[in-house]
């Protein structure tokens, strides 16, 4: 044993962040919802990040992107002061957050009043506070009153929104990470936990090193979540409906559903029998990809489990019958009485750190608090707590976002706001999009980078401050609020989010006979007040910032008076539509994808990678996310690669009917002979080459599907394009 | 100590309950006398010293790849704590795959340290920057004796030393000893999101483990350094498993060894000239070994022959202060190089350079009692010189037998030293000792042929080989294969050509300065080709992190400028 030299040697060094103060936040990332604490030091610089050890979300975890997250506050292209420009291929000119809301005010009044309310659209997110989102919907609905207003929702989980309200009447996701522990079968849709929400994928991993449960995945690449599962179904992209309607078929063949539980709570039950009726295994097996004896297997072993869970993300939800595919998950849930009980639900993953709270208080879709517009009586309360005239709201919602962009590209609309979103990147047929926001005749950019792609078509940006800059609420994919407290002072002149609202509503003479809280707190607790009420499930009112600091973040419904949230919704079996019971749908599937053929032979898909979130304005700059996957790339099947002679590491170009796009390409078996597999964060990429048909009921583009074929391309053009487009 | 909190989950905390007493190799767990707790780590100048009751025991990681989701939590933890720039990580995570779709397996591997038994970079570090600690058996570098050599980074058959081409210094995992002391695991197991990562008392199954594996798909053979990993691999693999990375090396399952790394010969069978390619990060260390084997071989030779000249020891200088000049040139901090002869006790790398300081030295002194007219005081420092020399050609031999390089550690690494001292020198003394000395032609014959001789024997065992050398051979002959096949003409086709010329009579200068310019040709060509084709035991990498293909592609297209592409703009 060599013990060497030690006398002599220098004191161990080790790095030390002179961390002064660990402040209390929620990650600013995705939705899975972990208390973070950020460690700043004695200048009140954010220097690190931990995750709490006591929070029942991650109870010490983070991943790659929480861990670096301190990174991201100083960043390369933060927004330093508020940009304005006359046209769009002019220098901007820095100006004062004065000018900038001036202007902003100026331009939407005017083009208002030229063509009428509905011609200035907003477009706003999942990554900013409840309180924010809050004080957005107030303006928007109350002040501006456009009804072409919507939120990143519609291109991430609209189709879970619009499946929840058709089952069950409202919004909402029943289960919780909890269940895990009390499940005796999981079937995960379209969900690569380990990639998009690790942490989620731990407590599910916690739960099965403690008790084993079959897992089963479907999904058309082999993630390591589908090599890790029990059984994998490498489902035909697209299909899942007809894979869950076959599911069901097996259940009521063998007489393995909940009778007691479905005369109780449901209704429908009959014309939705009669649907599956058609799809047997054998009919199923020719469409979905899966056969006949895995359907049968997999139908029993989760008809036979005593609580069973069925969790999706965006493999449910971005297609062209992504709502029917929620829908149909429900219907497996409702007939084996999987709702409601710990081990048995429908959980959908969602997307971004407040997706759930755009859904529930940005009034993007209706009213705040889950109202809708539709509804007199929401309108009326409302319209009576803004000192608003309810006759000002529409009476029905209007446009969501993927039909906001045709709406400027036909001309109704003139002016755009966006807001902690990037479209130029993240719509289906960029193409397209680029072309549209030229058509604007004003354009307003929010967002905490300057360098978001989309302001390349503003006249005025306005720089926000990002995440722990500010002080607010996130509520997570089961429905938990959790606190983020200001950790750090907003980088340079930007402001938050909060604070640009409620600046700007002042421009509107209407706005003074309205209340504006000052802070994020006080807006809670405005908002507690709209909570509350008989039946409400999305009830607020019995939570404090102080409260859920202190229990880590807490589940609602949390009422006046209770000392703890829910973990479930409908654990009684009273669902919100009016008649209280869930409604079994019949789901026929209508084949209406573009699918490969001859002239494009392969299937696109999409998706995420770990070390990127969305569209990199964050994770491209901080190093230990982006070397990982710093410019895009395709997995493209080595036996279809051998074919095409394209190489490991060369760089191929991809064309659909839309355009093109050219990534270096990855050979691997992960995917099939006839399918493709591109990250969606790249900026000019993936994109580019998508279709994006819309699902009718929640105008959710089928990001996933669609077909292109693959040329080669001159190796050293294509390495200089990459590092022209890779600035970040 | 560092500061801990009270909310700390307990996956995160030391739990040893019990211990082994010797390990798998042999070796002791318990690294000093019972009841001895070791003494202060002086983290930070910190004088506490932890109360952890196995302090003194040797602890390691363990790694279930059964678990493992690639998901860079680990690594990201790591380089958080640490502080680290975007090039360089303590811990990476690499995979292997294989299979046909859908029936694919990827199989995740995240390394860093190992703290071995047996610290081959330790052994190897010139400047003493490696300590194995009895505490917690973690074996640490300190960057501020380093003077960046990168031998270490040679040795280690992990890949676990970091050289940071930017900082010029080499950095490790230090085991986060300041968390063991207060009873914490690392950052990385800590951050372990798949329950892939655990740590503590080697030989220890973890809770919820049943496997304490020395092996697993992708990762070198243990015994060379006695790593302190385990891994639990129960999952079925594929018989055959890829690298993502452009390393031109696949795994075998053999039921007897398990798997054995083999040629993946993506690249084709085409023979390639490149030549371009074949200047390298170690383009000095050519001229260093070329510079300093011609010095020692002229010298020596000509000494031994009994015709030593002033002009030739005058050559012997110049080439070795040359040599010593490039050597140094390739350090990361070249004013440290002082520090070179820290470690004679167990580092060739410092013997090799004491020898040659000596050799230089020896050969000055004879220069001056020459030119002074003391004919025995220059015999005495002549043959110190010559005993001196071959030490530095034995030690330069030495450092080179790697076992982490394969291609390397073979006889052909002494056929090549010792024939290039003799090859090189003979034609140095040939043109500088007055008179013809045809004694000097058949040194030149016997380097050569001592070269051929050993190409011969690696080339044959090589091809057949089950580990990176036959990598490195495939290299050579494909990527380099024009150039390979150029060199062994003019290698062999000189040596016939001096033979020819030799027992013809031949002593025209014209002939004689052709065979000389073709014999230095083909050194230098040997050479670089000995420094480009090797392929160290690696661990994985990843498609994009540790891939040296898309680190140099990065270079070249200057991706790498953007320091969140995680690649040094330049890799010297």
């Amino acid at each position: 044993m060599m013990l060497f030299g030690r006398r002599r040697k220098n004191p161990i060094r080790i790095a030390n962040k002179s961390v002064a103060d660990w402040k209390y936040a929620t990650c600013g990332y995705c939705s899975v919802g972990c208390s973070i604490e950020v460690g700043v030091d004695a200048a009140g610089k954010p220097v690190t990040t931990r995750g709490v050890g006591g929070a029942d979300v991650n109870r010490g975890k983070l991943c790659i992107k929480g861990l670096t997250q301190a990174k991201i506050f100083a960043a390369p292209g933060r927004g330093s002061a508020p940009k304005t420009r006359d046209r769009t291929f002019d220098d901007w000119q820095r100006t004062d957050w004065n000018s900038a809301l001036d202007r902003v005010a100026a331009e939407f009044q005017g083009i208002q009043a030229r063509h009428g309310r509905d011609a200035v659209a907003v477009i706003s997110t999942g990554q900013i506070m409840t309180e924010e989102f809050y004080t957005l919907g107030k303006l928007v609905r109350g002040v501006i009153g456009t009804n072409n207003y919507d939120g990143n929702t519609t291109l991430c989980m609209a189709s879970a929104v619009s499946g929840y309200k058709r089952s069950f009447g409202s919004d909402g996701p029943p289960g919780c990470y909890g269940d895990f522990d009390h499940t005796q079968c999981l079937l995960a849709f379209g969900s690569n936990l380990p990639e998009q929400h690790p942490i989620i994928y731990w407590r599910l991993k916690e739960a099965l090193e403690k008790r084993k449960f079959p897992v089963i995945v479907v999904d058309p690449r082999v993630t390591m979540f589908a090599q890790f599962a029990d059984i994998h179904l490498p489902v035909t992209p697209g299909t899942d409906l007809v894979l869950l309607n076959s599911l069901c078929h097996v259940i009521l063949e063998d007489g393995l559903q909940d009778e007691a539980w479905i005369r109780a709570h449901t209704d429908g039950f009959e014309e939705f029998a009669e649907t599956v009726a058609a799809y047997d295994p054998a009919t199923a097996a020719r469409i979905c990809g899966i056969d006949e004896d895995t359907i049968r297997t997999v139908a029993r072993l989760y008809g036979k489990a005593d609580a069973a869970m069925a969790i999706w993300t965006m493999g449910i939800n971005q297609s062209t019958h992504g709502s029917d595919g929620v829908c149909a998950i429900n219907n497996l849930n409702l007939i084996t009485g999987n709702i409601g009980k710990p081990g048995g639900t429908s959980l959908s993953i969602t997307g971004q750190c407040n997706a759930m709270g755009t859904r529930e208080w940005s009034a993007c879709s209706g009213l705040p608090g889950y109202r809708q517009l539709e509804n007199p009586a929401h309108r009326e309360e409302v319209g009576r707590f803004w000192n608003v005239d309810p006759e000002f709201f529409p009476k029905r919602r209007g446009l969501f976002q993927t039909d906001i962009f045709p709406a400027i590209e036909t001309g109704q609309i003139k002016a755009l706001w966006v807001i902690g979103t990037n479209p130029l990147t993240s719509m289906p047929n960029t193409p397209r999009i680029r072309k549209t926001l030229a058509n604007l005749e004003f354009c307003v950019v929010q967002d905490a980078y300057e360098d978001v792609e989309t302001a390349d078509y503003a006249h005025v940006y306005l720089p926000a401050s990002v995440w722990a800059e500010k002080e607010g609420c996130f509520t997570n994919t089961e429905r938990r609020v959790n606190l983020t407290r200001a950790v750090t002072a907003p980088f340079a002149n930007s402001k938050p989010d909060h604070w640009i609202f409620t600046s700007l509503a002042r421009r509107w003479p209407k706005a003074a006979a309205m209340h504006w809280p000052g802070t994020p707190e006080a807006t809670f607790e405005e908002m507690k007040q709209l909570s509350k009420g008989r039946g409400r499930n999305l009830d607020i009112s019995g939570m404090t910032y102080a409260k859920i600091e202190a229990q880590r973040g807490i589940q609602w419904p949390m009422r006046e008076g209770d000392e703890h949230g829910s973990p479930r919704l409908y654990a009684d079996g009273v669902f919100p539509h009016p008649d209280g019971r869930a409604k079994l749908l019949a789901l026929p599937y209508i084949e209406n994808n573009e699918r490969p053929d001859s002239e494009f032979p392969f299937w696109l898909n999409s998706g995420r990678v770990v070390e990127h979130f969305h569209t990199r304005t964050k994770t491209g700059k901080v190093g230990d996310c982006n070397k990982h996957s710093p410019i895009p790339y395709m997995e493209m099947n080595p036996d279809a690669a051998d074919r095409l002679g394209v190489e490991h590491m060369g760089y191929a170009r991809l064309v659909s009917r839309r355009g093109d796009a050219v990534v270096m390409v990855q050979r691997t078996q992960r995917v099939p002979n006839d399918m493709v597999f591109i990250p969606f964060h790249f900026h000019d990429c993936v994109n580019r080459l998508t279709l994006g048909l819309l699902d009718p009921h929640s105008r959710q583009p089928a990001f996933k599907q669609c077909a292109v074929r693959i040329e080669s391309v001159d190796q050293d053009e294509a390495a200089t394009r990459d590092v022209a487009l890779r600035s970040f | 100590m560092i500061p801990t909190r009270a909310d700390e989950p307990d996956y995160a905390k030391l739990a040893d309950a019990t211990a082994q007493t010797l390990n798998r190799y042999g070796n002791p767990i318990q690294l000093l006398p019972d009841g001895d707790n070791g003494v202060s780590l002086r983290i930070n100048g910190d004088a506490g010293i932890g109360d952890n009751p196995n302090r003194t025991r040797q602890h390691a990681f363990h790694f279930t790849a059964d678990n493992c989701i690639g998901c860079h939590a680990c690594e990201a933890a790591c380089s958080e704590k640490n502080d680290l720039p975007p090039h360089l990580s303590f811990r990476s995570v690499g995979y292997v795959e294989g299979g046909t779709y859908p029936d694919y397996t990827r199989i995740n591997i995240s390394m860093a340290c190992n703290h071995c038994d047996d610290p081959v970079c330790l052994k190897g570090c010139p400047t003493r920057a490696y300590t194995k600690h009895p505490e917690y058996g973690a074996v640490i570098q300190d960057p501020d004796i380093c003077f960046g050599c990168g031998y270490c980074t040679w040795v280690c058959p992990y890949n676990a030393p970091q050289l940071d081409p930017m900082a010029g210094q080499v950095e490790k995992c230090n085991m986060c000893v300041d968390r063991l002391e207060v009873g914490l695991k690392p950052a990385c197991v800590s951050a372990c999101v798949g329950n892939a990562l655990d740590f503590g008392v080697v030989e220890n199954v973890p809770e919820r483990r049943k496997q304490i594996d020395a092996r697993i798909p992708g990762f070198p053979d243990p015994n060379i350094t006695k790593a302190n990993i385990r891994f639990q691999h129960t999952r079925q693999a594929p018989h055959e498993v890829t690298r993502p990375d452009s390393a031109l090396v696949k795994y075998r399952d053999d039921p007897q060894t398990g798997f054995r790394p083999v040629v993946d010969p993506r690249e084709g069978v085409e023979k390639q000239w490149n030549w371009a390619r074949l200047s390298s990060r170690e383009n000095p260390l050519v001229a260093f070994t070329l510079a300093v084997q011609a010095a020692v071989g002229a010298f020596a030779t000509t000494f031994v022959a009994g015709q030593a000249s002033t002009l030739v020891a005058l050559a012997a200088l110049v080439l070795v202060g040359l040599g010593m000049a490039a050597s140094t040139a390739h350090l990361g901090k070249t004013l440290r190089f002082y520090r070179g002869f820290n470690n004679l006790r167990h580092s060739n790398l410092s013997r090799e350079a004491l020898a040659t300081v000596f050799f230089g030295a020896a050969v000055g002194l004879y220069l001056i009692s020459d030119l002074a007219g003391w004919p025995s005081v220059a015999l005495g420092f002549g043959a110190a010189a010559v005993v001196a020399g071959i030490a530095t050609i034995y030690y330069m031999v030495r450092c080179y037998l790697i076992p982490a390089r394969p291609f390397w550690n073979h006889w052909q690494t002494a056929a090549a030293f010792v024939g290039a001292s003799l090859a090189l020198g003979g034609w140095i003394g040939l043109a500088l000792v007055p008179g013809w000395q045809s004694q000097l032609v058949w040194t030149i014959v016997a380097g050569l042929g001592l070269e051929v001789a050993g190409l011969v024997g690696q080339a044959r065992d090589m091809r057949t080989a089950e580990h990176e050398g036959a990598v490195s051979h495939y290299v050579q002959t494909t990527t380099f294969g024009q150039v390979y096949r150029l060199r062994n003409g003019l290698l062999l086709g000189n040596l016939v050509l001096i033979c020819a010329l030799a027992v013809a009579g031949v002593t025209h200068p014209g002939p004689w300065l052709a065979a000389a310019l073709v014999g230095m040709g083909s050194a230098l060509v040997s050479r670089a080709l000995f420094y480009v084709v090797v392929v160290p035991t690696t661990m994985p990498g990843a498609f994009f992190w540790k891939n040296k293909g898309f680190e140099k592609h990065a270079r070249d297209i200057g991706l790498a400028a953007n320091p969140a592409v995680g690649v040094a703009p330049n890799d010297h």
